[in-house]
Protein backbone atom coordinates (compact mmCIF):
# COMPACT_ATOMS: atom_id res chain seq x y z
CA UNK A 1 0.00 0.00 0.00
CA UNK A 2 2.88 2.34 0.64
CA UNK A 3 5.49 1.16 -1.78
CA UNK A 4 3.82 2.12 -5.05
CA UNK A 5 3.69 5.81 -6.01
CA UNK A 6 0.77 6.28 -8.34
CA UNK A 7 0.06 9.55 -10.10
CA UNK A 8 -3.35 11.10 -9.60
CA UNK A 9 -4.20 10.27 -13.20
CA UNK A 10 -3.14 6.61 -12.98
CA UNK A 11 -5.67 4.29 -14.53
CA UNK A 12 -7.52 6.98 -16.46
CA UNK A 13 -7.08 5.05 -19.68
CA UNK A 14 -7.33 1.56 -18.30
CA UNK A 15 -10.03 1.40 -15.63
CA UNK A 16 -13.69 0.53 -16.14
CA UNK A 17 -14.58 3.26 -13.70
CA UNK A 18 -13.09 5.96 -15.92
CA UNK A 19 -14.48 4.42 -19.08
CA UNK A 20 -17.95 4.55 -17.58
CA UNK A 21 -17.40 8.30 -17.15
CA UNK A 22 -16.11 8.73 -20.72
CA UNK A 23 -18.90 6.71 -22.28
CA UNK A 24 -21.60 8.26 -20.13
CA UNK A 25 -20.47 11.84 -20.57
CA UNK A 26 -19.79 11.47 -24.31
CA UNK A 27 -23.41 10.53 -24.97
CA UNK A 28 -24.57 13.06 -22.39
CA UNK A 29 -22.81 15.85 -24.34
CA UNK A 30 -24.20 14.51 -27.62
CA UNK A 31 -27.64 14.82 -26.04
CA UNK A 32 -26.91 18.36 -24.82
CA UNK A 33 -26.36 19.50 -28.42
CA UNK A 34 -30.14 19.41 -28.84
CA UNK A 35 -30.18 22.79 -27.09
CA UNK A 36 -28.25 24.12 -30.08
CA UNK A 37 -30.78 22.52 -32.44
CA UNK A 38 -28.69 19.47 -33.35
CA UNK A 39 -30.20 16.11 -32.46
CA UNK A 40 -27.51 13.43 -32.52
CA UNK A 41 -29.02 10.87 -30.12
CA UNK A 42 -32.54 10.35 -31.47
CA UNK A 43 -31.52 6.97 -32.96
CA UNK A 44 -31.64 5.41 -29.45
CA UNK A 45 -33.64 2.20 -29.68
CA UNK A 46 -36.57 1.66 -27.31
CA UNK A 47 -39.17 -1.09 -27.04
CA UNK A 48 -42.89 -0.77 -26.63
CA UNK A 49 -45.57 -3.27 -25.65
CA UNK A 50 -46.79 -5.61 -28.39
CA UNK A 51 -49.08 -8.57 -29.04
CA UNK A 52 -49.33 -11.14 -31.83
CA UNK A 53 -52.92 -10.18 -32.71
CA UNK A 54 -53.81 -6.54 -32.39
CA UNK A 55 -57.49 -6.06 -31.45
CA UNK A 56 -59.60 -3.77 -33.58
CA UNK A 57 -59.02 -0.19 -32.47
CA UNK A 58 -56.31 -1.40 -30.10
CA UNK A 59 -52.54 -1.16 -30.25
CA UNK A 60 -49.41 -3.30 -30.00
CA UNK A 61 -48.38 -4.11 -33.58
CA UNK A 62 -45.12 -6.08 -33.74
CA UNK A 63 -43.92 -3.77 -36.50
CA UNK A 64 -43.82 -0.99 -33.91
CA UNK A 65 -42.28 -3.06 -31.12
CA UNK A 66 -39.03 -1.11 -31.47
CA UNK A 67 -38.68 2.53 -32.42
CA UNK A 68 -36.10 5.30 -32.32
CA UNK A 69 -36.81 7.65 -29.43
CA UNK A 70 -36.12 10.64 -31.69
CA UNK A 71 -39.32 9.77 -33.57
CA UNK A 72 -41.23 10.94 -30.50
CA UNK A 73 -39.02 13.56 -28.91
CA UNK A 74 -36.79 15.10 -31.59
CA UNK A 75 -37.55 18.71 -32.47
CA UNK A 76 -35.39 18.84 -35.56
CA UNK A 77 -35.20 15.36 -37.15
CA UNK A 78 -38.42 13.61 -36.17
CA UNK A 79 -39.21 12.38 -39.69
CA UNK A 80 -35.80 10.82 -40.15
CA UNK A 81 -35.87 9.04 -36.79
CA UNK A 82 -39.43 7.87 -37.47
CA UNK A 83 -38.19 6.16 -40.61
CA UNK A 84 -35.71 4.06 -38.60
CA UNK A 85 -38.21 1.83 -36.75
CA UNK A 86 -36.57 -1.54 -36.03
CA UNK A 87 -33.40 -0.29 -37.76
CA UNK A 88 -32.74 1.74 -34.65
CA UNK A 89 -31.52 -1.57 -33.15
CA UNK A 90 -28.72 -1.63 -35.72
CA UNK A 91 -27.93 2.07 -35.34
CA UNK A 92 -27.64 1.65 -31.59
CA UNK A 93 -25.57 -1.50 -32.03
CA UNK A 94 -23.09 0.08 -34.44
CA UNK A 95 -22.58 3.26 -32.42
CA UNK A 96 -22.23 1.52 -29.05
CA UNK A 97 -20.05 -1.20 -30.54
CA UNK A 98 -17.60 1.44 -31.72
CA UNK A 99 -17.70 3.21 -28.34
CA UNK A 100 -17.32 0.09 -26.19
CA UNK A 101 -14.65 -1.42 -28.43
CA UNK A 102 -12.57 1.75 -28.07
CA UNK A 103 -12.92 1.35 -24.31
CA UNK A 104 -12.09 -2.37 -24.44
CA UNK A 105 -8.99 -1.70 -26.55
CA UNK A 106 -7.87 1.03 -24.18
CA UNK A 107 -8.34 -1.30 -21.22
CA UNK A 108 -6.25 -3.86 -23.10
CA UNK A 109 -8.93 -6.51 -23.23
CA UNK A 110 -8.94 -9.19 -25.96
CA UNK A 111 -10.63 -7.02 -28.60
CA UNK A 112 -11.73 -9.79 -30.94
CA UNK A 113 -13.34 -11.77 -28.10
CA UNK A 114 -14.87 -8.61 -26.67
CA UNK A 115 -16.37 -7.69 -30.05
CA UNK A 116 -17.90 -11.15 -30.55
CA UNK A 117 -19.03 -11.40 -26.92
CA UNK A 118 -20.50 -7.89 -26.95
CA UNK A 119 -22.36 -8.62 -30.21
CA UNK A 120 -23.87 -11.82 -28.78
CA UNK A 121 -24.79 -10.17 -25.48
CA UNK A 122 -26.26 -7.13 -27.23
CA UNK A 123 -28.56 -9.12 -29.50
CA UNK A 124 -29.53 -11.53 -26.70
CA UNK A 125 -30.41 -8.46 -24.66
CA UNK A 126 -32.49 -6.97 -27.47
CA UNK A 127 -34.30 -10.30 -27.94
CA UNK A 128 -35.03 -10.42 -24.22
CA UNK A 129 -36.21 -6.80 -24.24
CA UNK A 130 -38.59 -7.72 -27.04
CA UNK A 131 -40.01 -10.77 -25.24
CA UNK A 132 -40.30 -8.86 -21.96
CA UNK A 133 -42.45 -6.24 -23.65
CA UNK A 134 -45.12 -8.66 -24.76
CA UNK A 135 -48.25 -7.10 -23.32
CA UNK A 136 -48.90 -10.22 -21.20
CA UNK A 137 -45.77 -9.38 -19.18
CA UNK A 138 -45.67 -5.60 -19.38
CA UNK A 139 -49.24 -4.25 -19.64
CA UNK A 140 -51.14 -3.37 -16.49
CA UNK A 141 -54.77 -3.22 -15.44
CA UNK A 142 -55.30 0.26 -16.84
CA UNK A 143 -54.31 -0.63 -20.39
CA UNK A 144 -54.31 -4.40 -20.95
CA UNK A 145 -57.71 -4.22 -22.71
CA UNK A 146 -56.04 -2.07 -25.40
CA UNK A 147 -53.95 -5.11 -26.30
CA UNK A 148 -56.95 -7.44 -26.37
CA UNK A 149 -56.04 -9.08 -23.04
CA UNK A 150 -58.21 -9.82 -20.03
CA UNK A 151 -55.24 -10.34 -17.78
CA UNK A 152 -51.56 -9.37 -17.74
CA UNK A 153 -48.76 -9.77 -15.21
CA UNK A 154 -48.43 -5.97 -14.81
CA UNK A 155 -44.66 -6.11 -14.49
CA UNK A 156 -44.00 -3.13 -16.75
CA UNK A 157 -40.39 -2.93 -17.90
CA UNK A 158 -39.44 -5.09 -14.91
CA UNK A 159 -40.36 -8.24 -16.84
CA UNK A 160 -37.51 -7.58 -19.29
CA UNK A 161 -35.03 -7.16 -16.43
CA UNK A 162 -36.12 -10.42 -14.81
CA UNK A 163 -35.98 -12.29 -18.11
CA UNK A 164 -32.53 -10.88 -18.90
CA UNK A 165 -31.30 -12.07 -15.51
CA UNK A 166 -32.89 -15.50 -15.97
CA UNK A 167 -31.42 -15.95 -19.47
CA UNK A 168 -28.05 -14.80 -18.18
CA UNK A 169 -28.22 -17.20 -15.23
CA UNK A 170 -29.13 -20.09 -17.55
CA UNK A 171 -26.05 -19.35 -19.64
CA UNK A 172 -23.86 -18.82 -16.56
CA UNK A 173 -24.91 -22.03 -14.83
CA UNK A 174 -25.75 -24.50 -17.63
CA UNK A 175 -23.48 -23.41 -20.48
CA UNK A 176 -20.33 -22.61 -18.56
CA UNK A 177 -17.97 -22.84 -21.54
CA UNK A 178 -20.09 -20.34 -23.46
CA UNK A 179 -20.38 -18.13 -20.36
CA UNK A 180 -16.62 -18.20 -19.98
CA UNK A 181 -16.22 -17.10 -23.59
CA UNK A 182 -18.70 -14.28 -23.10
CA UNK A 183 -17.10 -13.18 -19.83
CA UNK A 184 -14.71 -10.83 -21.67
CA UNK A 185 -17.74 -8.75 -22.66
CA UNK A 186 -20.02 -9.58 -19.71
CA UNK A 187 -19.07 -6.57 -17.60
CA UNK A 188 -21.98 -5.70 -15.30
CA UNK A 189 -19.98 -3.18 -13.28
CA UNK A 190 -18.90 -1.26 -16.39
CA UNK A 191 -22.37 -1.25 -17.88
CA UNK A 192 -24.08 -0.24 -14.67
CA UNK A 193 -21.61 2.54 -13.92
CA UNK A 194 -22.25 3.89 -17.40
CA UNK A 195 -25.98 3.56 -16.77
CA UNK A 196 -25.55 5.47 -13.51
CA UNK A 197 -23.95 8.37 -15.40
CA UNK A 198 -27.03 8.27 -17.68
CA UNK A 199 -29.11 8.21 -14.51
CA UNK A 200 -27.49 11.53 -13.58
CA UNK A 201 -29.13 12.91 -16.73
CA UNK A 202 -32.42 11.47 -15.51
CA UNK A 203 -32.15 13.06 -12.06
CA UNK A 204 -31.26 16.45 -13.56
CA UNK A 205 -33.97 16.13 -16.20
CA UNK A 206 -36.78 15.24 -13.74
CA UNK A 207 -37.55 18.90 -12.91
CA UNK A 208 -37.54 19.77 -16.64
CA UNK A 209 -39.98 16.95 -17.31
CA UNK A 210 -42.20 17.98 -14.41
CA UNK A 211 -42.10 21.62 -15.57
CA UNK A 212 -44.09 20.53 -18.63
CA UNK A 213 -47.05 20.26 -16.23
CA UNK A 214 -46.35 23.46 -14.31
CA UNK A 215 -43.41 25.50 -13.08
CA UNK A 216 -44.45 24.60 -9.54
CA UNK A 217 -44.26 20.89 -10.30
CA UNK A 218 -40.78 21.36 -11.77
CA UNK A 219 -39.55 23.14 -8.66
CA UNK A 220 -41.18 20.48 -6.50
CA UNK A 221 -39.20 17.81 -8.35
CA UNK A 222 -35.95 19.78 -8.03
CA UNK A 223 -36.60 20.05 -4.30
CA UNK A 224 -37.35 16.31 -4.01
CA UNK A 225 -34.08 15.31 -5.69
CA UNK A 226 -32.23 17.76 -3.43
CA UNK A 227 -33.83 16.19 -0.36
CA UNK A 228 -32.93 12.71 -1.58
CA UNK A 229 -29.36 13.89 -1.97
CA UNK A 230 -29.10 15.15 1.63
CA UNK A 231 -31.13 12.36 3.26
CA UNK A 232 -29.16 9.76 1.30
CA UNK A 233 -25.84 11.21 2.45
CA UNK A 234 -26.66 11.20 6.17
CA UNK A 235 -28.48 7.85 6.08
CA UNK A 236 -25.51 6.26 4.35
CA UNK A 237 -22.93 7.53 6.84
CA UNK A 238 -25.03 6.35 9.78
CA UNK A 239 -25.79 2.99 8.17
CA UNK A 240 -22.22 2.31 7.23
CA UNK A 241 -20.83 3.15 10.67
CA UNK A 242 -23.32 0.64 12.12
CA UNK A 243 -22.96 -2.00 9.38
CA UNK A 244 -19.20 -2.42 9.44
CA UNK A 245 -18.62 -2.94 13.18
CA UNK A 246 -21.78 -5.07 13.37
CA UNK A 247 -20.57 -7.43 10.65
CA UNK A 248 -17.08 -7.44 12.12
CA UNK A 249 -18.53 -8.45 15.50
CA UNK A 250 -20.70 -11.18 13.98
CA UNK A 251 -17.77 -12.58 11.97
CA UNK A 252 -15.31 -12.46 14.87
CA UNK A 253 -17.50 -13.38 17.85
CA UNK A 254 -20.18 -15.65 16.40
CA UNK A 255 -18.25 -17.30 13.58
CA UNK A 256 -14.72 -17.08 15.02
CA UNK A 257 -13.11 -15.77 11.84
CA UNK A 258 -9.61 -14.27 11.75
CA UNK A 259 -9.30 -10.49 11.92
CA UNK A 260 -8.39 -9.79 8.30
CA UNK A 261 -11.07 -12.07 6.91
CA UNK A 262 -13.62 -10.42 9.22
CA UNK A 263 -12.48 -6.95 8.11
CA UNK A 264 -12.81 -7.78 4.40
CA UNK A 265 -16.18 -9.41 5.02
CA UNK A 266 -17.25 -6.37 7.01
CA UNK A 267 -16.54 -4.09 4.06
CA UNK A 268 -17.85 -6.48 1.42
CA UNK A 269 -21.19 -6.99 3.13
CA UNK A 270 -21.49 -3.42 4.40
CA UNK A 271 -20.44 -1.28 1.49
CA UNK A 272 -20.17 -1.87 -2.14
CA UNK A 273 -19.21 -5.47 -2.40
CA UNK A 274 -16.51 -6.17 -4.87
CA UNK A 275 -14.54 -2.93 -4.90
CA UNK A 276 -14.87 -2.51 -1.13
CA UNK A 277 -13.68 -6.07 -0.51
CA UNK A 278 -10.70 -5.53 -2.79
CA UNK A 279 -9.91 -2.11 -1.29
CA UNK A 280 -10.14 -3.35 2.30
CA UNK A 281 -8.21 -6.52 1.45
CA UNK A 282 -5.42 -4.25 0.23
CA UNK A 283 -5.69 -1.94 3.23
CA UNK A 284 -5.42 -4.68 5.86
CA UNK A 285 -3.18 -6.85 3.71
CA UNK A 286 -5.41 -9.87 3.70
CA UNK A 287 -4.48 -12.75 1.40
CA UNK A 288 -5.86 -12.07 -2.11
CA UNK A 289 -8.03 -15.18 -1.90
CA UNK A 290 -10.07 -13.55 0.88
CA UNK A 291 -11.10 -10.64 -1.35
CA UNK A 292 -11.86 -13.02 -4.19
CA UNK A 293 -14.01 -15.26 -2.00
CA UNK A 294 -15.89 -12.33 -0.49
CA UNK A 295 -16.36 -10.78 -3.95
CA UNK A 296 -17.85 -14.00 -5.31
CA UNK A 297 -20.22 -14.20 -2.34
CA UNK A 298 -21.21 -10.57 -2.77
CA UNK A 299 -22.14 -11.07 -6.42
CA UNK A 300 -24.14 -14.24 -5.80
CA UNK A 301 -26.00 -12.83 -2.78
CA UNK A 302 -26.66 -9.56 -4.60
CA UNK A 303 -28.45 -11.50 -7.32
CA UNK A 304 -30.57 -13.24 -4.68
CA UNK A 305 -31.40 -9.87 -3.10
CA UNK A 306 -32.22 -8.49 -6.54
CA UNK A 307 -34.79 -11.22 -7.03
CA UNK A 308 -36.29 -11.09 -3.53
CA UNK A 309 -36.25 -7.49 -2.29
CA UNK A 310 -38.14 -5.53 -5.01
CA UNK A 311 -41.12 -7.88 -4.68
CA UNK A 312 -40.89 -7.86 -0.88
CA UNK A 313 -40.76 -4.06 -0.64
CA UNK A 314 -43.58 -3.66 -3.17
CA UNK A 315 -46.04 -6.25 -1.96
CA UNK A 316 -45.26 -6.83 1.73
CA UNK A 317 -43.70 -3.74 3.25
CA UNK A 318 -43.64 -0.71 2.92
CA UNK A 319 -45.56 -0.97 -0.36
CA UNK A 320 -46.74 2.13 -2.17
CA UNK A 321 -47.24 3.95 1.15
CA UNK A 322 -43.53 4.72 1.48
CA UNK A 323 -41.81 4.05 -1.86
CA UNK A 324 -38.74 6.16 -1.12
CA UNK A 325 -38.10 4.32 2.15
CA UNK A 326 -38.02 1.14 0.07
CA UNK A 327 -35.72 2.69 -2.55
CA UNK A 328 -33.30 4.05 0.01
CA UNK A 329 -33.25 0.77 1.97
CA UNK A 330 -32.52 -1.04 -1.28
CA UNK A 331 -29.51 1.19 -1.88
CA UNK A 332 -28.12 0.36 1.54
CA UNK A 333 -28.90 -3.37 1.43
CA UNK A 334 -27.88 -4.54 -2.04
CA UNK A 335 -24.14 -4.79 -2.27
CA UNK A 336 -23.07 -4.21 -5.84
CA UNK A 337 -23.68 -1.15 -7.98
CA UNK A 338 -25.09 -3.33 -10.72
CA UNK A 339 -27.52 -5.30 -8.61
CA UNK A 340 -28.53 -2.25 -6.57
CA UNK A 341 -29.33 0.04 -9.48
CA UNK A 342 -30.99 -2.85 -11.26
CA UNK A 343 -33.03 -3.73 -8.16
CA UNK A 344 -33.91 -0.04 -7.77
CA UNK A 345 -35.17 0.09 -11.34
CA UNK A 346 -37.15 -3.10 -10.83
CA UNK A 347 -38.65 -1.64 -7.67
CA UNK A 348 -39.45 1.53 -9.61
CA UNK A 349 -41.33 -0.47 -12.25
CA UNK A 350 -43.18 -2.60 -9.67
CA UNK A 351 -44.19 0.35 -7.47
CA UNK A 352 -45.34 2.56 -10.34
CA UNK A 353 -47.39 -0.22 -11.85
CA UNK A 354 -48.87 -1.10 -8.47
CA UNK A 355 -49.89 2.45 -7.57
CA UNK A 356 -51.39 3.01 -11.02
CA UNK A 357 -53.36 -0.23 -10.79
CA UNK A 358 -54.47 0.41 -7.18
CA UNK A 359 -55.83 3.84 -8.05
CA UNK A 360 -57.15 2.98 -11.52
CA UNK A 361 -54.77 5.48 -13.06
CA UNK A 362 -55.61 8.37 -10.73
CA UNK A 363 -52.02 8.31 -9.41
CA UNK A 364 -49.08 8.06 -11.79
CA UNK A 365 -45.53 8.48 -10.56
CA UNK A 366 -42.77 9.71 -12.85
CA UNK A 367 -40.35 7.03 -13.84
CA UNK A 368 -36.96 7.00 -12.14
CA UNK A 369 -37.60 8.72 -8.79
CA UNK A 370 -37.52 5.45 -6.83
CA UNK A 371 -34.48 4.29 -8.79
CA UNK A 372 -32.85 7.58 -7.89
CA UNK A 373 -33.49 7.03 -4.17
CA UNK A 374 -31.85 3.59 -4.42
CA UNK A 375 -28.86 4.84 -6.37
CA UNK A 376 -28.40 7.95 -4.23
CA UNK A 377 -27.57 5.96 -1.08
CA UNK A 378 -25.38 3.64 -3.13
CA UNK A 379 -23.44 6.50 -4.64
CA UNK A 380 -22.73 7.88 -1.18
CA UNK A 381 -21.62 4.46 0.00
CA UNK A 382 -19.32 4.20 -3.02
CA UNK A 383 -17.73 7.52 -2.13
CA UNK A 384 -17.20 6.24 1.38
CA UNK A 385 -15.11 3.25 0.22
CA UNK A 386 -11.93 5.23 -0.31
CA UNK A 387 -12.18 7.01 3.01
CA UNK A 388 -12.94 3.83 4.94
CA UNK A 389 -10.15 1.86 3.24
CA UNK A 390 -7.81 4.69 4.24
CA UNK A 391 -9.00 4.66 7.87
CA UNK A 392 -8.68 0.87 8.09
CA UNK A 393 -5.24 0.96 6.52
CA UNK A 394 -4.08 3.44 9.16
CA UNK A 395 -5.59 1.42 12.01
CA UNK A 396 -4.04 -1.79 10.73
CA UNK A 397 -0.61 -0.27 10.06
CA UNK A 398 -0.34 1.80 13.23
CA UNK A 399 -2.39 -0.18 15.74
CA UNK A 400 -3.06 -3.80 14.82
CA UNK A 401 -0.12 -5.00 12.74
CA UNK A 402 2.15 -2.25 14.11
CA UNK A 403 4.43 -2.06 11.05
CA UNK A 404 7.26 0.29 12.09
CA UNK A 405 8.32 2.99 9.66
CA UNK A 406 5.36 2.44 7.35
CA UNK A 407 2.98 5.24 6.32
CA UNK A 408 -0.28 5.49 4.45
CA UNK A 409 -0.52 8.07 1.67
CA UNK A 410 -3.58 10.32 1.63
CA UNK A 411 -3.68 9.95 -2.16
CA UNK A 412 -5.10 6.46 -1.58
CA UNK A 413 -8.45 8.13 -0.92
CA UNK A 414 -8.45 9.52 -4.46
CA UNK A 415 -7.32 6.23 -6.01
CA UNK A 416 -10.15 4.39 -4.30
CA UNK A 417 -12.73 7.04 -5.11
CA UNK A 418 -15.40 5.70 -7.52
CA UNK A 419 -14.83 7.91 -10.54
CA UNK A 420 -18.15 7.18 -12.25
CA UNK A 421 -19.75 9.22 -9.47
CA UNK A 422 -18.14 12.30 -11.06
CA UNK A 423 -20.00 11.62 -14.29
CA UNK A 424 -23.26 11.08 -12.40
CA UNK A 425 -23.02 14.39 -10.55
CA UNK A 426 -21.79 16.31 -13.62
CA UNK A 427 -24.75 15.13 -15.69
CA UNK A 428 -27.19 15.83 -12.86
CA UNK A 429 -25.95 19.31 -11.98
CA UNK A 430 -25.61 20.47 -15.59
CA UNK A 431 -29.24 19.60 -16.38
CA UNK A 432 -30.33 21.08 -13.06
CA UNK A 433 -28.37 24.24 -13.97
CA UNK A 434 -30.15 24.38 -17.33
CA UNK A 435 -33.49 24.13 -15.50
CA UNK A 436 -32.76 26.98 -13.10
CA UNK A 437 -30.89 29.13 -15.65
CA UNK A 438 -33.95 29.10 -17.90
CA UNK A 439 -36.57 30.31 -15.48
CA UNK A 440 -37.16 27.03 -13.55
CA UNK A 441 -40.27 26.28 -15.59
CA UNK A 442 -41.32 29.88 -16.35
CA UNK A 443 -42.93 30.27 -19.81
CA UNK A 444 -40.09 32.39 -21.26
CA UNK A 445 -37.55 29.60 -20.76
CA UNK A 446 -39.71 26.68 -21.83
CA UNK A 447 -38.40 26.57 -25.42
CA UNK A 448 -34.88 25.88 -24.11
CA UNK A 449 -36.19 23.24 -21.68
CA UNK A 450 -38.11 21.55 -24.51
CA UNK A 451 -34.94 21.48 -26.63
CA UNK A 452 -33.01 20.06 -23.67
CA UNK A 453 -35.68 17.38 -23.24
CA UNK A 454 -35.24 16.24 -26.87
CA UNK A 455 -31.60 15.38 -26.14
CA UNK A 456 -32.08 14.16 -22.58
CA UNK A 457 -34.80 11.55 -23.15
CA UNK A 458 -32.86 9.27 -25.52
CA UNK A 459 -29.98 9.28 -23.00
CA UNK A 460 -31.85 8.92 -19.72
CA UNK A 461 -34.49 6.56 -21.10
CA UNK A 462 -33.05 4.73 -24.11
CA UNK A 463 -29.38 4.37 -23.23
CA UNK A 464 -29.99 3.99 -19.51
CA UNK A 465 -32.52 1.19 -19.94
CA UNK A 466 -30.35 -0.54 -22.53
CA UNK A 467 -27.38 -0.50 -20.17
CA UNK A 468 -29.54 -1.75 -17.31
CA UNK A 469 -30.61 -4.63 -19.53
CA UNK A 470 -26.99 -5.36 -20.47
CA UNK A 471 -26.17 -5.32 -16.75
CA UNK A 472 -28.86 -7.87 -15.89
CA UNK A 473 -27.79 -10.16 -18.71
CA UNK A 474 -24.08 -9.87 -17.83
CA UNK A 475 -24.72 -10.32 -14.12
CA UNK A 476 -26.51 -13.58 -14.87
CA UNK A 477 -23.73 -14.75 -17.19
CA UNK A 478 -20.97 -14.31 -14.62
CA UNK A 479 -22.98 -15.65 -11.66
CA UNK A 480 -22.16 -19.26 -10.91
CA UNK A 481 -24.32 -20.60 -8.09
CA UNK A 482 -22.15 -23.68 -7.73
CA UNK A 483 -19.56 -21.45 -6.07
CA UNK A 484 -21.83 -21.27 -3.06
CA UNK A 485 -21.70 -25.02 -2.76
CA UNK A 486 -17.92 -25.18 -2.52
CA UNK A 487 -17.07 -26.52 0.89
CA UNK A 488 -14.62 -23.83 1.94
CA UNK A 489 -17.26 -21.20 1.37
CA UNK A 490 -19.55 -22.86 3.88
CA UNK A 491 -18.89 -20.71 6.91
CA UNK A 492 -18.65 -17.48 4.91
CA UNK A 493 -21.96 -18.20 3.23
CA UNK A 494 -23.54 -18.48 6.67
CA UNK A 495 -21.86 -15.32 7.96
CA UNK A 496 -23.21 -13.52 4.91
CA UNK A 497 -26.68 -14.99 5.30
CA UNK A 498 -26.95 -14.12 9.00
CA UNK A 499 -25.40 -10.68 8.53
CA UNK A 500 -27.54 -9.77 5.57
CA UNK A 501 -30.96 -10.90 6.66
CA UNK A 502 -30.67 -10.47 10.43
CA UNK A 503 -28.64 -7.28 10.50
CA UNK A 504 -28.03 -5.34 7.28
CA UNK A 505 -31.53 -5.37 5.81
CA UNK A 506 -33.38 -4.58 9.09
CA UNK A 507 -30.93 -1.77 9.96
CA UNK A 508 -31.14 -0.41 6.39
CA UNK A 509 -34.93 -0.35 6.59
CA UNK A 510 -34.93 1.42 9.98
CA UNK A 511 -32.45 4.08 8.86
CA UNK A 512 -34.20 4.57 5.53
CA UNK A 513 -37.45 5.02 7.47
CA UNK A 514 -35.92 7.57 9.84
CA UNK A 515 -34.75 9.79 6.98
CA UNK A 516 -37.26 9.15 4.17
CA UNK A 517 -40.57 8.36 5.84
CA UNK A 518 -43.41 10.38 4.35
CA UNK A 519 -41.49 11.72 1.34
CA UNK A 520 -43.98 12.04 -1.50
CA UNK A 521 -43.46 11.49 -5.21
CA UNK A 522 -45.38 14.07 -7.29
CA UNK A 523 -48.43 12.71 -9.07
CA UNK A 524 -48.17 13.28 -12.83
CA UNK A 525 -51.47 11.64 -13.79
CA UNK A 526 -52.72 14.90 -15.32
CA UNK A 527 -49.57 15.30 -17.37
CA UNK A 528 -49.79 11.72 -18.67
CA UNK A 529 -53.44 12.18 -19.57
CA UNK A 530 -52.64 15.45 -21.35
CA UNK A 531 -49.73 13.87 -23.22
CA UNK B 1 -0.67 -4.86 -4.71
CA UNK B 2 -1.79 -1.55 -6.08
CA UNK B 3 -1.56 -2.71 -9.66
CA UNK B 4 -3.35 -5.91 -8.80
CA UNK B 5 -6.11 -3.87 -7.17
CA UNK B 6 -6.37 -1.52 -10.09
CA UNK B 7 -6.72 -4.41 -12.47
CA UNK B 8 -9.21 -6.30 -10.42
CA UNK B 9 -11.34 -3.52 -8.96
CA UNK B 10 -14.99 -3.99 -9.74
CA UNK B 11 -14.61 -6.84 -12.14
CA UNK B 12 -15.46 -10.41 -11.44
CA UNK B 13 -14.96 -12.84 -14.22
CA UNK B 14 -14.67 -16.12 -12.39
CA UNK B 15 -11.20 -15.97 -10.90
CA UNK B 16 -9.28 -18.92 -9.56
CA UNK B 17 -9.69 -19.92 -5.94
CA UNK B 18 -6.61 -20.87 -4.01
CA UNK B 19 -6.99 -23.71 -1.57
CA UNK B 20 -5.72 -21.70 1.38
CA UNK B 21 -7.64 -21.84 4.58
CA UNK B 22 -8.26 -18.26 5.54
CA UNK B 23 -11.08 -19.09 7.88
CA UNK B 24 -9.07 -20.86 10.58
CA UNK B 25 -6.75 -19.65 13.37
CA UNK B 26 -8.75 -16.70 14.60
CA UNK B 27 -6.61 -14.42 16.74
CA UNK B 28 -7.83 -13.59 20.26
CA UNK B 29 -10.00 -10.49 20.52
CA UNK B 30 -7.91 -7.45 21.42
CA UNK B 31 -8.82 -4.14 23.10
CA UNK B 32 -8.09 -2.20 19.89
CA UNK B 33 -10.88 -4.14 18.19
CA UNK B 34 -13.26 -3.17 20.97
CA UNK B 35 -12.22 0.46 20.49
CA UNK B 36 -12.74 0.24 16.73
CA UNK B 37 -16.20 -1.26 17.08
CA UNK B 38 -17.39 0.91 19.96
CA UNK B 39 -16.14 4.17 18.44
CA UNK B 40 -17.74 3.33 15.15
CA UNK B 41 -21.10 2.83 16.90
CA UNK B 42 -20.62 6.03 18.94
CA UNK B 43 -19.86 8.13 15.84
CA UNK B 44 -22.86 6.55 14.09
CA UNK B 45 -25.06 7.59 17.04
CA UNK B 46 -23.74 11.15 16.95
CA UNK B 47 -24.23 11.46 13.16
CA UNK B 48 -27.72 9.97 13.55
CA UNK B 49 -28.79 12.54 16.13
CA UNK B 50 -27.31 15.47 14.18
CA UNK B 51 -28.76 14.09 10.94
CA UNK B 52 -32.25 13.77 12.37
CA UNK B 53 -32.13 17.46 13.23
CA UNK B 54 -30.61 18.79 10.02
CA UNK B 55 -32.30 16.63 7.38
CA UNK B 56 -35.68 18.23 6.63
CA UNK B 57 -37.24 14.93 5.56
CA UNK B 58 -36.36 13.05 8.77
CA UNK B 59 -39.06 11.76 11.12
CA UNK B 60 -38.28 14.61 13.54
CA UNK B 61 -39.69 17.18 11.10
Amino acid sequence: MTSVNRKWYSGMATQEDWWAVYLGLFFFFLGLLSIAGVDLVGWAVYPTKWVFNVPEGGKGAISHAFYALGSKYSLTAKAFYKSLGWWSIIWTYVIFTIATCIGAASMKWDLKRFFIGWTIIYFLTIATWFIGHHAFFAANKTNWHQYGLNFALSLGGGASFILALIFGLIIGNFFKGFANYLSVAAKPEWYIKTAIVFLGVKVGYLPIKAAATSAKMGQQMASLTGHLFLAGAVATIVAYLIFWPGIYLIARKMFKLPRKTAAVLGSGISICGVSAAVATGGAVRAKPVVSIMVSALVVVWAVIELVVLPGFFTHIWPGTADPLVAGSAMGMAVKTDGADAAAGDLLDEFMRNKVTAETNGAVVWPEGVITTSAVMTKVWIDMFIGLWAFVLAMIWVYKIDRRPGETVQASEVWHRFPKFVLGYFAAWFIYLGIFFANGAGAPEGMHVLKAAKAGAVPVEKGFRKLFFMLTFMSLGIITDFSKLAEAKFGRMVWVYFVALFCFIIPVAIIIAYLFHHGMQIPNIAGQVAAG
Amino acid sequence: MAEKEAASTSTLAGGEYEAEDVLADAEPWEPIETKLVVWSFIIAGIVLVIGLFIVPTSVLH
